[in-house]
């Protein structure tokens, strides 16, 4: 199984999920999304292990949009994991939460986050955030891949 | 002002009370002293004076008594003996012969009257004074002063006098006068003179007697000469007459003398005996450098034992004191060993007792605000989990229901009947306002809880920002705004921008029922303090709900008429009370509102 993604999407709540692709596809990003749903998962999806053993991925994700407050495995965790590892350290990723708690943000960026993004709460801006976002990280940043 | 200050420092008056023990008691203690010894050294030191002027009085009438009898002999002798040379056979014939027969019988004897150079001149006289032999210094003219000098006025048989003492040049002569008789006649008179001259080992003999600075005088009674036995000197500075008995008198060279003045027998002279008090008074004048000398000796040693005493007191207090200091610093272990039982011993006990428990009291009380920290902090934690749980958790479920919301109004808006379309919206509005609310909340209570991060903040470039932005997020730009100058603050520039932001916001929302909405803002400077103000002319509210303004969830407006979460006030107050500031309004219903902040002028970095 071979295949091609260009935004990692971890987030637990299937609402924001579907209103993060909605507002994707108005820009045509779409095409390329992975929803995980929790930090497992995604570890598992990004490391090829568990059910994604036989995951072949022809390129690293483009940017990995994470939400912090997950069951299991925290956004926090996973960004440790990515940032840690040589293999995906160069993947952006961009964390995306209801949270504005300091301490949070503060983590995220001691451990290499490249944005942090506080979910705006209401929908207008909330579209225009992840508009914003994938905009940027897809077709404005050059990454070194 | 500040003379008064300065004068009043200079009354400052020395005091007892303001002198430790330890200076104190010594210094009475020399007080004591010194009266004791001021007082017994007096006493004693007239006394002994006293005495020694006694003493000395007795000593020099003894000495002149001894003298007086002593010159009184020797001029006894000296009478009797010329008395018989004027009496012998070769004397008494030349006389009767009336100086006419040969001098060869009469002159050996005259000779042999001068026993040696002293004696100066020997001369022989008829009853009427006329000079019939003379042998010696005949030059000297002294038998002119012969009358003057003896008085024989009414001479009798046998009588020998001695004549009183006559200068001529610079030496004193005295004459010892016989009458030569015959068958009790007087028939004539032999004449001795003699220089008054004391030989060196005599004076020596004298002072050796009397002592150095003691001066003897002699001189006659009639008080014309005085003489030191050697040569005429100035009559000592009596107020009477020379009289037998005691003078006291201040001598030229300065310095009191106590003299004694006696009659000389068988002459016409009188012996003085002259001693400066300083001399009597040596022995009493000994006596007062003893006392001195003692006394001080006594004092030092009297200041020194109260020295020694009254350290012996302060130094345990000064352990004392110090034990306590310690204890004051935080050190609880500090103990006090005197080791006396005295009162001293017993206060250092109570002491240690009391730091003692002291020390527990506060071991206590450490443990309790520990574990009342733990505690604390165990619930802010919890509490910051609940905040982190309300901003995460409550946000997520509100923002599905707007989204979703909108999802329906934007793809179904033309299947949706306008009923449909308006319940639409009202979740919409609904939605976004709870969403301000929780927003509102959480700035709330994190407010108690971060550090505020001062700087110096330009208010009015911060004034003019927010209400650009203000007027910018009302859409309508019909409000004036005017803006005073406004001095820089020390704060958090980011809280100090919520606050002008809620107070604008209100003025701005407050004001637009008016036709001709205005914002004024500004600031009034006091002592200590900036107070800015933000003035509008909208409709204002009761004062008799001013108190409930700045309280939580308190509106005086419904949600119809403005819309608002109720905290924004509240959240001002929180920010501004953490600035050390105070924040108050007036106004009146209809007539706009004036909202006041105050901030300290602290001094600028």
């Amino acid at each position: 199984m071979k295949s091609e993604v260009d935004i990692l999407l971890i987030e637990d709540s299937l609402d924001d999920a579907e209103m993060t692709i909605r507002a994707l596809k108005k820009i045509k990003l779409d095409n390329n999304v992975v929803h995980l749903e929790n930090g497992q998962e995604a570890l598992d999806f990004l490391f090829a292990k568990g059910k994604f053993e036989t995951l072949r991925l022809s390129s690293q994700p483009k940017v990995i949009l994470l939400d912090i407050k997950m069951p299991k495995v925290d956004g926090i965790e996973v960004l440790r994991r990515i940032k840690s590892d040589k293999r995906t350290r160069m993947i952006p990723v961009v964390i995306m939460t209801s949270s504005s708690e300091e301490k949070d943000l503060v983590t995220s960026y001691k451990l290499g986050v490249n944005s942090y993004v506080v979910k705006p709460v209401d929908f207008e801006n909330f579209t225009r955030a992840v508009v914003e976002l994938g905009l940027y990280w897809l077709l404005a940043n050059r990454s070194t891949q | 002002m500040g003379s008064t200050t300065l004068q009043k420092k200079g009354e400052k008056r020395f005091s007892l009370k303001d002198l430790s023990i330890q200076k104190r008691l010594p210094l009475l203690i020399c007080i004591l002293l010194l009266c004791v010894i001021i007082a017994f050294g007096l006493t004693s030191y007239i006394g002994v004076k006293k005495a020694a002027l006694e003493m000395g009085r007795e000593r020099i009438k003894t000495l002149s008594e001894q003298l007086s009898s002593m010159f009184g002999q020797a001029a006894k002798d000296l009478t009797s003996g010329t008395h018989t040379v004027a009496n012998q056979p070769p004397i008494k014939n030349y006389v009767l012969n009336g100086g006419r027969g040969p001098d060869t019988a009469a002159l050996p004897v005259l000779q042999k009257l001068q026993l040696d150079s002293s004696w100066i001149l020997v001369e022989l006289y008829n009853a009427q004074w006329k000079p019939l032999l003379r042998t010696g210094a005949t030059e000297l003219k002294l038998n002119k002063n012969l009358d003057s000098v003896i008085s024989f006025s009414s001479p009798g048989p046998d009588s020998c006098k001695i004549g009183k003492l006559v200068q001529v040049g610079d030496s004193i002569y005295y004459a010892i006068v016989a009458a030569v008789t015959d068958h009790k006649q007087f028939i004539g008179y032999l004449v001795r003179w003699r220089l008054q001259k004391a030989t060196a080992k005599a004076i020596a003999q004298f002072s050796e007697l009397l002592g150095s600075d003691v001066i003897l005088l002699v001189g006659n009674a009639d008080g014309t000469l005085w003489s030191d036995m050697n040569k005429v000197v100035s009559a000592p500075p009596l107020d009477t007459k020379p009289k037998d008995g005691f003078f006291e008198y201040a001598t030229p060279k300065g310095g009191q003398a106590t003299s004694t003045i006696r009659p000389i027998a068988f002459t016409p002279w009188f012996l003085l005996i002259e001693v400066p008090q300083q001399r009597l008074l040596e022995a009493a004048n000994r006596f007062r450098n003893w006392i001195l000398i003692l006394g001080s000796i006594l004092l030092i040693a009297g200041i020194f034992a109260a020295w020694l005493m009254s350290r012996n007191i302060t130094k345990p207090l000064k352990t004392l004191t110090a034990a306590a200091a310690t204890i004051a610093s935080g050190d609880y272990s500090a103990s006090v060993e005197i080791g006396r039982s005295d009162e001293l011993g017993k206060l250092a006990g109570a002491f240690n007792t009391m730091a003692q428990q002291v020390g527990n009291a506060r071991y206590n009380l450490e443990k309790i605000v520990e574990e009342r920290t733990t505690q604390l902090q165990k619930a802010n934690k919890e509490l910051e989990a609940f905040s982190y749980s309300v901003s995460h958790d409550l946000r997520a479920p509100l923002r599905s229901i707007s989204g979703f919301a909108m999802i329906l109004k934007e793809d179904y808006v033309a299947r949706l009947d306008p009923e449909a379309n308006r319940l639409t919206d009202k979740i919409i509005t609904n939605a976004k306002m709870m969403g301000r609310l929780i927003d509102d909340l959480i700035s709330f209570s994190k407010m108690g809880r971060t550090e505020i991060d001062r700087q110096i903040v330009d208010m009015k470039k911060l004034v003019e920002s927010c209400v650009a932005e203000t007027l910018q997020r009302e859409g309508e730009n019909k409000c004036q705004t005017e803006i005073h100058p406004l001095p820089a603050c020390y704060g958090d520039q980011n809280l100090i921008k919520q606050v002008w932001m809620n107070l604008i916001s209100n003025a701005v929302k407050y004001s637009s029922k008016n036709p001709v909405p205005r914002v004024e803002i500004g600031c009034t400077e006091s002592d200590d303090k900036h107070t800015y103000y933000v003035r509008d002319n909208g409709v204002g509210f009761d004062m008799k709900y001013a108190h409930k303004l700045f309280g939580v969830f308190q509106r005086l407006h419904s949600q119809k008429e403005f819309e608002g979460t109720g905290l924004g006030l509240a959240l001002a107050k929180r920010i501004i009370n953490q600035h050390n500031g105070d924040i108050w309004s007036e106004a009146s219903t209809g007539e706009g509102a004036v909202f006041y902040f105050s901030l300290p002028k602290s001094k600028l970095p």
